[in-house]
């Protein structure tokens, strides 16, 4: 597997907010991660990007263990984080943001590359390059924020609610992309509320409830448990 | 409060008693004017506490109230020949008016708060003394007011200008400690912590925060007349100096800001520290090691001197520590049950076609709902469907674009926060935002005092009657901090409670908590709702929505989708599509 | 109505004055904009960079460019050991501003105690000189302090805009976290900014020993004017802080010659309170 997350546990000081979860991406694999809001999802991606410290369990990637990577070293160990709504840096042009995501040393030399890939993915985004991002719309800053994560060539791209707040035809364009960045072979870990969307193109999923894992396997399989049905819909 | 003879009170009678007769003694004049000098940062330190210290708005304008002080006796005596006496209540006056309206512009606006606040109030300074030097009031050439007549105590007129500083010092100290123990005091505190909420919890924050300045400035201004007849002779350079700007600041940090006594313990340590001692070159050296104990004080104990004191004190008498008991309270049993009531009463709240949009985005697209009285009504919807912004508009927090809502008849359009919180509207927060320079119980008991315009004696009943409830009654002399995080929920709703709302909108009180946590507080809820408390719940945690609800709304996009009983909403294609997509919809 | 060729000399007075504040600005403006600290000290360690220029120079005949250098060096030093202290104790903004006052209050009464509260002046060859445009004069050394603050603020600019680690700065001010988890070592880019900074208000402290008459209490005459042109510059903006510079400069020169040389400083605070007022979101 190419993460391995062990029975980590994270909290904020009261009652943990994830505790004893355990999830695995393998290569060229989208695994979702759904439940409700509040549930720790957001939790854990932070986690595994570095934001967060786990205080028990352990996260390896590739073989390396996290938690002996400095926060700002985790994405050189090839790691990208998509955050909970978007993040750019909003008083700086699209292609200032794209630079931040290849600002690693071994980003840099594959720069070009970089740029021409996030194009021909938004081609949008080549229009308005030199645009603040903070004035895009919210389907236009989500395609930065997930070209921001590509410029880094990651192995693994974490994507945090991608379709939060986006109309529901733009939804549908960014699951399409996801898709095809998968099938260039990236691993991808995909928490989302949306439960619909997540599963049509997972290749496994976890339900997270309240902290925990309460349920994994095959997204079809999943569906057709009621403990789905429960979960966002208390019946 | 009512004011009560204390061996305190006593104690500090005496002493000021003791002081007023020291010019009788035959003490030269040079301490005379040394101890003027302590009285008169006395009476800067503390007045500049009073909005800056208590409600965290660092002016660095005092120089201004100061100055206007100075002049305005300065000008009244010498050119108007006002006997000087009475020159100090009107430069009180000038200086108060400018404050409030200085204050009137400024506070108005949200965003001008910490740095940027201390910037405009300095600008202030510099431009009112810019235009009192280039007009006749000083004219460039200063003014003297060695002629100006003055009654002459202990047999002079430095005997005179002590009492003046005295009782300058004596009234600000006075001033501060009334606020302090007011519920003005309680009020400004709560503005400091954190100002959106204390005006959600009913605080009148813009007419507090411009009493505060008034009275700061005003002070200011009285203690700038004296010390022109003091120096006898005022010039713009002197009068708008740096250090009349900073000092004040300085010495209420260093004693501790929070505290009514902070500044005047900071103003003698740092005026003995400046001229006590120091005569000639030395004299800069000082004035540096005062310097450099304040960037120790600032490092280490950011609260100031005074706390750590207090902490001996107790240590040392431990007589002296307050009394820290909570009465023991009953808690009754529920009254007759509210849910019969839902069924033929008029709706308590109504929302007609709310609309809220934030710069372009709608994040409600006119939204139309009812809340009948005694219902518990569950609010759920995706991530950023507009349940948050739907409270905040109820709660008066965020103003409307269009539609309306009616809170019993009243419209509640256009109405600052703090009234729609004493129509009988409280809200908890999904991340508990407590004061957290206020105990336990004060946070409580501000809720109670201000939400449900109650005396202090009742709020802090209500506050320990609620806290009992909630069982926190242990914790009451805690500060928020000390709490873990299912305390502080609970914590959120005993000040939700305490406020004697008619509505009470939860904003996800269960996330976070483990699964005895959540039944208790659903077992807590239902017990609100039969003592006749309507409650509005925004949660996400859908077993909890489907056991409490009577009716439940989904929000979606900012648009409400449906409403009605739990099953029969939770059941609704439209629902199900929201949460599972559209394949699951069936 | 004062003569045209008053209010050129007037406006070119303004121009190079506004250059001086420009330099003082711009270190003020970069740590304010983009470490969230508010540094009061600033002024005092420009004046303190003035006062060993002008004793370097006096007392051991070092030129003001050796002694600019080892300035540079040395107030570099003094800001990372700054922003060291300010990291050690999780300082807040507030804070900041007090522990920065405190700073200029020791370094003004440090000079007080060594050089006295005397004004002194830098006699240099070049300090007289000037080229005559026509019937104006431009002093050499105030065009060079405005050539050099140009230099500095444009290079600055670039540097935030077209590098790595100027981006990168630029992206920790806006949200670190996020700009941490792109690889960024925010703490060892803010120690770099911080010396940067100091060592900006030492440039500007060597042409104020050359231009302007010392005395320890200066510091303080540039508190108001200097906060005023950072603001309406812009936070973070260096070339935005030296144009602010000049147009503080012309207008207050304008002033002067118009008005009455004492109703200046209004002009600027005049301009700061509005635009406080009116465009608080331009902050």
């Amino acid at each position: 597997m190419l993460l391995e997350v062990r029975d980590i546990a994270v909290g904020y000081g009261g009652a943990p907010a994830i505790s004893d979860v355990s999830v695995d991406v393998g290569e060229a694999e989208i695994v979702s991660v759904i439940g409700p809001n509040g549930a720790g999802k957001s939790t854990l991606i932070n986690a595994i990007a570095g934001l967060l410290r786990w205080q028990s369990g352990a996260i390896h990637f590739g073989g390396v263990d996290l938690s002996a990577v400095a926060p700002h070293k985790v994405c050189s160990e090839g790691i990208a984080l998509v955050p909970e709504g978007r993040r750019l840096f909003p008083g700086m042009s699209v292609e200032d943001n794209l630079d931040i995501g290849c600002y690693r040393r071994e980003a840099r030399r594959l720069r070009a590359r970089g740029f021409e890939r996030a194009y021909t993915l938004f081609p949008v985004l080549a229009e308005r390059r030199q645009q603040l991002a903070g004035t895009l719309s919210g389907g236009q800053q989500q395609m930065v924020a997930i070209a921001r994560a590509l410029m880094s060539q990651p192995r693994l791209l974490l994507l945090d609610e991608p379709s939060l707040g986006l109309a529901p035809s733009i939804v549908g364009e960014m699951f399409r992309v996801i898709q095809m960045i998968q099938q260039e072979g990236m691993a991808i870990l995909l928490v989302e509320q949306n439960v619909g969307q997540a599963m049509e193109i997972a290749d496994r999923a976890y339900v997270l409830e309240e902290g925990h894992i309460v349920a994994t396997g095959k997204p079809q399989v999943l569906l057709a448990q009621s403990r789905i049905r429960e979960a966002y819909l208390g019946l | 409060m009512s004011v009560k003879a204390s061996p305190g009170m006593g104690a500090a009678l005496l002493a000021v008693v003791a002081l007023a007769a020291v010019p009788a003694t035959n003490i030269p004049p040079y301490y005379l004017a040394f101890l003027y000098l302590i009285f008169f940062w006395i009476a800067m330190a503390t007045s500049w506490n009073i909005l800056s210290g208590y409600a965290g708005y660092w002016s660095f304008g005092h120089a201004a109230f100061f100055g206007t002080g100075v002049y305005t006796s300065a000008t009244l005596a010498t050119k108007f020949g006002v006997p000087f006496l009475l020159t100090l209540p009107v430069a009180a006056c000038v200086a108060a008016l400018l404050g409030s309206a200085i204050g009137f512009v400024v506070f108005r606006l949200q965003r001008l708060r910490g740095e940027l606040f201390a910037l405009i109030t300095i600008s202030m300074t510099f431009v009112v003394a810019t235009i009192i030097s280039n007009t006749p009031i000083d004219g460039g050439s200063g003014v003297y007011l060695i002629s100006v007549p003055l009654p002459e105590a202990f047999g002079s007129q430095n005997g005179t200008i002590y009492l003046l500083g005295l009782f300058m010092a004596t009234l600000t100290i006075g001033t501060a400690w009334w606020v302090f123990r007011s519920k003005m005091g309680l009020g400004l505190f709560a503005i400091h912590d954190d100002e959106d909420v204390a005006e959600v919890k009913g605080v009148p924050t813009f007419r507090y925060k411009i009493a505060a300045f008034a009275l700061s400035s005003g002070i200011a201004g009285a203690a700038g007349g004296v010390y022109s007849i003091y120096v006898s002779y005022v010039t713009v350079g002197e009068t708008f100096e740096v250090t009349v700007i900073m000092y004040p600041v300085v010495m209420s940090i260093f004693g501790g800001s929070r505290h009514w006594l902070g500044p005047a313990f900071g103003a003698v340590i740092v005026t003995t520290a400046l001229y006590g001692f120091a005569a000639g070159p030395q004299a800069s050296l000082v004035r540096g090691g005062v310097a450099l104990g304040l960037i120790v004080v600032v490092l280490l104990l950011p609260d100031g001197v005074m706390p750590s004191l207090q902490r001996w004190w107790r240590i040392l008498l431990p007589g002296l520590a307050p009394r820290q008991v909570l009465p023991e309270l009953l808690v009754p049993t529920p009254r007759a049950t509210g849910a019969v009531l839902a069924q033929i009463a008029p709706p308590l709240l109504q929302c007609r076609d709310v609309t809220k949009t934030f710069g372009g985005v709608r994040a409600l697209k006119g939204i139309t709902l009812d809340v009948r009285p005694g219902e518990i009504l569950g609010l759920v919807g995706p991530n950023g469907s507009g349940k948050s912004t739907l409270i905040n508009v109820i709660t008066g927090h965020f103003q409307l674009n269009a539609g309306s809502v009616t809170f019993d008849g009243t419209s509640i359009e256009g109405m600052p926060a703090h009234r729609v919180a004493r129509l009988g509207i409280a809200r908890s927060y999904q991340i508990p935002r407590p004061f957290n320079r206020l105990t336990v119980l004060g946070n409580v008991a501000l809720a109670a005092s201000f939400g449900g315009g109650v005396g202090e004696a009742e709020a802090e009943r209500l506050a320990s009657y609620w806290l009992t409830y909630t069982g926190l009654a242990k914790k009451a002399f805690d500060y928020p901090v000390q709490l873990n995080l299912h305390e502080r929920k609970f914590l959120e709703l005993a000040r939700g409670l305490a406020a004697r709302p008619r509505i009470l909108l939860l904003d996800e009180v269960l996330s976070g908590l483990n699964n005895t946590e959540i039944d208790e507080a659903l077992g807590l809820m239902r017990d609100i709702r039969d003592r006749g408390t309507t409650i509005i719940f925004v949660e996400h945690l859908m077993r909890a929505v489907v056991a409490l609800s009577d009716r439940v709304a989904v929000l979606n996009n900012g648009a409400l989708i449906a409403v009605g009983t739990p099953e029969e909403t939770m059941r609704n294609p439209e629902v199900v599509s929201v949460y599972l997509g559209k394949a699951h919809a069936s | 109505m004062p003569s045209l060729s008053l209010l050129e000399q007037s406006l070119i007075t303004g121009v190079l004055t506004g250059g001086l504040y420009g330099l003082l600005a711009l270190g003020l403006s970069m740590s304010w904009g983009l470490l969230r600290l508010v540094n009061l000290g600033h002024f005092a360690i420009a004046l303190l960079g003035a006062y060993i220029t002008w004793w370097l120079g006096t007392a051991y005949g070092v030129a003001p460019w050796l002694a600019g250098a080892i300035i540079v060096v040395a107030f570099f030093i003094y800001g990372v050991a700054l922003h060291w202290v300010f990291m050690r104790f999780a300082v807040t903004e507030m804070a900041s501003m007090l522990i920065t006052f405190a700073l200029a209050v020791i370094v003004e009464s440090t000079l007080q105690f060594i050089w006295t509260a005397d004004f002194r002046r830098y006699e240099t060859p070049w300090g007289s000189e000037s080229w005559i445009v026509g019937s104006l004069y431009v002093p050499k050394l105030n065009l060079m302090a405005f050539l050099v603050a140009c230099l500095l603020a444009g290079g600055t600019w670039a540097w935030l805009r077209y590098t790595y680690v100027g981006r990168a700065l630029r992206a920790c001010a806006e949200d670190a976290p996020i700009a941490i988890a792109y690889g960024i070592n925010h703490r060892r880019l803010s120690f770099i900014l911080s010396g940067l900074c100091a060592a900006y208000a030492g440039v500007a402290g060597v042409f104020i020993a050359l231009v302007a008459t010392l005395a320890p209490s200066q510091i303080w005459s540039w508190v108001g004017v200097v906060f005023a042109v950072v603001i309406i510059g812009r936070l973070g903006n260096p070339v935005g802080a030296l144009a602010g510079g000049i147009l503080i400069g012309v207008c207050e020169a304008l002033t002067m010659a118009v008005i009455n040389p004492s109703w200046a400083a209004l002009v600027s605070f005049s301009v700061l309170i509005a635009l406080l007022l009116f465009k608080p979101r331009w902050v």
